[in-house]
């Protein structure tokens, strides 16, 4: 006999779902608004894109976090004279979903309902880390961020967030600089540029175009390419046509994987093929394998950096993931300078803590980082070229021994 | 006289509607995150009531409004920026409205004389991707793929966006609910039952399917325009992504599809499970939330309204029913 469905639970599921809603949220809510004197941890809270299109590139950066706070807490904690002990750090999670909207929705969350002390950044300018910005400016939360392009983080000029991030002119530099190194008889004739059509790329892409004049390069080839897009084979048998001997790429790691495995199946290769955004986490290389040999990627730091801690965390990275990484050192770092910026402070009242960060230096596996007035710390853009499944650090020269190959044909690899 | 059904459904609309005037009253609206939860969900309600008039009553299944939403969001942004309109200005959010509606009554008459049934659901879905490319390479005047920066030093309080959100919700739960009432309502269920016997009785078919069709613009429009002051970042991939065009339609098929409190209901109901799967199990809430869905689908294919029909809802809230039902009883 077909058995009937019973309405009447479903509709009570719903309703009951409606109810815990309102009592999971205050609840939640209430539950951790923490008196100064039971203070137990301090809470900090992050929005990553777990989910969605840049969840690849999240797991590196929610890595570095919960090593970070692994190793404080295995410390003691951190030291906040305001309570006169130590206290240690619990790191919560929200998902961004790679977008806007649900970042914003994830900080609220994270300061209403979490009730965080301050927040760690996310991932990306336009995606995670200005929506981060603006909501946690709204609320008057200390917003600690890394990943996000300096000139549209400072437009909004932001009181209550700092940023650890890159130079764009010394990054886009790089390959110039490389090229500079290379003998009279390699020198890089034919450069193309191929831009991802977004925030960031447009970005990128002016500086680049900028900078070629000034070190006396044209571009043959400049275009945008469409994020997600599937088919470059235009692009491709173009920049063949037009004898293109070294391409500067900035895109999504989908992106520049389909383009890479488009140029082989086209037996289109250059010399020099340097990316941005796309090229520089492991799974690049697990996609690829030996065809990302040669392919140069840009990176925020290395295991090979002369900073206590730096070789000992890309090892625990490798033992993890069997891969190596260019990126947790400055999110670790990132960590560490919040740490000693709350030991400094010696409260965790959010204002104190972005002064206490502005106003000292602090000790890293990036080296010694000190914030300038408007809330910026620039650290160098590393170059680094793909070599057996491990990213060699190439730029900055005096940082490194290892020097740069140019890719031969296809058939010759 | 009123039937005292009619009565008791003012009666339940009057003292919802003022529960959500009071609640930001009583609680601090700066730390309270129900209040940014139910800004959220007077949002969702306005476009899954303006997509049920166009789908529901009118029977024009649109997948166009995410586009509408973006456009109203940026002719707020542009306006703003030029100096033309100021913070959180109703001029701006009525403008967004009507250029959306503009915008609805252009295309509408090119998709809804041609197309109908999927051939007008996809023309609308197009509608959507080719304004997100037009704003992406719109240059200095729609900040090309970065977007628009608005002055976000310009917030002060959730409050006045939360209360904003209530009116515009309320406007389009309204606006149906007479709409309905009228000889226009009336015209459109004859469209959405049977256009060519609609046609034979001297109705309009393309005046009035282009009237439901702007008129479902109008709030996305304007649902685009406060949640740009929300955001304070306008930029084509949050504002023209299809989540603004496909979460109204889910909201309101969850609810019930053709009724009055459906989208109103299917918006809170799945606006609360996401937000419940996304802070109690964040790393896999998109399964949670889908398997939902499905599962409404598969038990409720005709929305939790239809529950009413099976006798629980009915017993327990035969106001509602009263009002949801209008149509059926016409």
């Amino acid at each position: 006999m077909k058995r009937r469905i019973s309405y009447k639970k479903v509709f009570w599921l719903g309703f009951v779902l409606l109810l815990a809603l309102c009592f999971g949220l205050s609840g939640a809510a209430h539950a951790k608004t923490e008196k100064k004197a039971d203070k137990k941890e301090i809470l900090i809270g992050t929005n990553l894109p777990l989910t969605g299109i840049l969840s690849m590139v999240g797991i590196e950066q929610r890595w570095a976090y919960e090593t970070a706070v692994a190793d404080i807490n295995k410390a003691g904690g951190v030291m906040v004279k305001e309570f006169g002990k130590k206290l240690p750090v619990k790191l919560i999670v929200g998902d961004d979903e790679s977008d806007p909207g649900k970042a914003a929705a994830a900080v609220e969350r994270l300061i209403k309902v979490n009730k965080v002390d301050m927040l760690l950044g996310g991932f990306a300018a336009p995606f995670g880390v200005i929506p981060g910005c603006i909501t946690a400016e709204k609320y008057k939360k200390y917003y600690h961020t890394s990943i996000c392009l300096i000139p549209p983080w400072l437009e909004h000029k932001f009181q209550w967030s700092t940023v650890f991030f890159f130079d764009l002119d010394q990054a886009c530099s790089v390959p110039y600089e490389m090229w500079a190194k290379l003998p009279a008889n390699q020198k890089i004739q034919k450069p193309a540029l191929i831009m991802e059509d977004s925030f960031d790329g447009r970005a990128f892409a002016g500086i680049f175009r900028k900078l070629a004049e000034k070190y006396g390069y044209k571009f043959v080839m400049d275009e945008p390419w469409a994020v997600g897009a599937k088919d470059y084979s235009a692009q491709i048998i173009k920049a063949k046509s037009l004898g293109v001997d070294a391409i500067l790429i900035f895109g999504a790691d989908a992106d520049c994987i389909t383009f890479v495995r488009q140029m082989k199946e086209n037996d289109f290769s250059v010399k020099y093929m340097h990316g941005w955004k796309g090229t520089w986490a492991g799974e690049f290389w697990q996609a690829l394998g030996k065809d990302a040999q040669y392919i140069l990627l840009d990176g925020f730091w290395s295991m090979d950096f002369p900073f206590p801690g730096a070789k000992e965390l890309g090892e625990r990275y490798y033992q993890k993931f069997k891969k190596y990484s260019v990126s947790v050192g400055a999110l670790y770092a990132l960590c560490q300078i919040l740490w000693q910026g709350i030991e400094k402070a010696g409260t965790l009242d959010p204002g104190k803590v972005r002064q206490a960060v502005l106003d000292n230096e602090f000790q890293t596996m990036m080296g010694k980082v000190k914030y300038d007035k408007n809330g910026v710390a620039i650290f160098v853009s590393t170059g680094s070229q793909w070599w057996d499944g491990k990213q060699m650090t190439v730029y900055p020269f005096e940082l490194t021994t290892y020097k740069m190959k140019l890719a031969p044909p296809w058939k010759e690899r | 006289m009123k039937k005292p059904i009619q009565r008791s459904a003012y009666i339940l609309v009057a003292i919802v509607t003022l529960a959500f005037v009071a609640f930001p009253l009583l609680v601090d609206t700066e730390e309270s995150y129900l209040v940014y939860f139910f800004f959220m969900c007077f949002i969702y309600v306005a476009l899954a009531q303006g997509w049920n008039l166009v789908a529901g009553y009118a029977g024009q299944a649109s997948f166009g409004q995410h586009a509408f939403f973006g456009l109203g969001a940026y002719i707020t942004a542009i306006t703003w920026k030029a100096g033309w309109t100021d913070f959180l200005d109703p001029v701006a959010m009525t403008l967004s409205g009507a250029g959306a509606a503009l915008l609805a009554v252009v295309v509408g008459v090119a998709l809804l004389a041609k197309l109908r049934g999927d051939y007008f659901a996809l023309g609308t879905l197009g509608l959507g991707e080719i304004l997100r490319v037009v704003f992406t390479q719109g240059g200095t005047l729609t900040g090309g793929p970065v977007g628009l920066l608005l002055p976000s030093s310009s917030y002060q309080s959730l409050g006045p966006y939360y209360f904003i959100a209530l009116t515009i919700a309320l406007f389009t739960f309204l606006f149906v609910w007479l709409l309905m009432r009228s000889r226009v309502g009336l015209a459109l269920v004859a469209i959405r039952e049977d256009e060519q016997a609609a046609a034979s009785n001297g109705i309009h078919v393309l005046k009035f399917k282009i009237l439901a069709f702007a008129a479902g613009a109008f709030f996305s429009g304007m649902c685009g325009s406060i949640y740009g002051y929300f955001l304070f970042h306008i930029h084509p991939l949050g504002f023209f992504s299809l989540n603004w065009a496909l979460l109204p339609v889910l909201m309101t098929v969850l609810g019930g599809i053709g009724t009055l409190f459906g989208p109103v209901l299917g918006a809170f109901v799945l606006a609360g499970v996401f937000e419940l799967a996304n802070l109690y199990i964040p790393e896999i809430h998109p399964m949670f939330s889908g398997l939902f869905v499905i599962l409404v689908m598969l038990f409720l294919p005709q929305g939790m309204m239809s529950l009413g029909g099976k006798g629980v809802l009915a017993r327990l809230f035969p106001f509602i029913l009263g009002l949801s039902n209008q149509r059926e009883r016409r």
